[in-house]
């Protein structure tokens, strides 16, 4: 009897130990799946990382171009009022208003007009088909030309 | 019996949860109107003729006047807001394509962008 008892113990724990283990195994499967998803998910924000990253220096790259076109516009500024001329002086618009004040006055006006514009143009205001199809320095606004006539090329 | 029905692994518990946020959506400002001005060259030797000139205009026979050297400072400070103007634009528009960019933004294509 006490053999028998003693059978039947060993029988139902060895069940039991097995039910255990399916148990141990279903949940590691599950766990095996999730880790799976996670894994998965993390790949997704390492793609998306890189993709910022690429976005970052793109746009640091395209701040950096847009400085350096600005930093030629202002020194191209500089150059227009102190322009050596053919007979190697520096171009002084003081002594050319004293000499030509009409010519001077036009010309004032018309730059200040120019320059106008491109601070409009600068808040966003829309390019006329005559801005964009400028393509001869005669056409263009001379003050901001990177800006307004985005079919000049210099020459 | 006790040590075998109780599991010794523990199942895992992942948590997942996104809420977007609400996009800023602000516009542009308008783009400002700006009035006409005109520029008067003034000279020793012309004085007399602009203000009679001005006279004959119905205006007011007086002119602020700057010197060349201020004509040009002013000048360069005009142009340098206006190249703060176009790096604030392109900095902003870089802050709205990177973190909205299923937005279209008005100014996405305005020359100063570009």
């Amino acid at each position: 009897m006490l053999f028998f008892g003693a059978i039947a113990a060993a029988v139902i724990g060895g069940w039991l130990y097995v039910k255990g283990l399916q148990k141990d195994l279903a949940v590691a499967k599950e766990n095996m799946i999730k880790m799976e998803q996670a894994h998965e998910a993390q790949q997704k924000v390492i793609a998306q990382q890189r993709l910022d990253f690429e976005t970052i220096v793109e746009t640091n790259r395209k701040i950096n171009e847009t400085n350096k076109t600005l930093q030629e516009e202002f020194a191209s500024l500089d150059n227009k009022f102190n322009k050596i001329n053919s007979s190697g002086k520096k171009r002084d618009i003081g002594v050319l208003a004293v000499k030509r004040a009409p010519a001077i006055e036009r010309i004032v006006n018309r730059g200040s007009k120019q320059a106008v514009r491109c601070v409009e143009v600068a808040m966003g205001d829309p390019l006329t088909e005559k801005e964009k199809n400028a393509t001869k320095k005669s056409q263009i606004n001379p003050i901001c030309p990177d800006l307004v006539n985005p079919s000049y090329v210099n020459y | 019996m006790l040590t075998t029905s109780c599991s010794s692994i523990k199942p895992l518990e992942v948590l997942n949860l996104e809420v977007k946020r609400e996009p800023l959506g602000l516009n542009s400002p308008d783009i400002a109107i700006f009035e006409d001005l005109k520029w008067f060259i003034i000279n020793s030797k012309n004085s007399d003729e602009v203000f009679a000139k001005l006279e004959k205009e119905k205006m007011d026979p007086v002119l602020f006047g700057l010197t060349d050297d201020g004509y040009e400072a002013l000048s360069k400070n005009f142009a340098q807001i206006r190249h703060y103007i176009q790096k604030q634009n392109l900095i902003i528009e870089s802050y709205k394509k990177y973190y909205e960019p299923e937005i279209k933004s008005k100014i996405e294509n305005t020359p100063a962008n570009k």
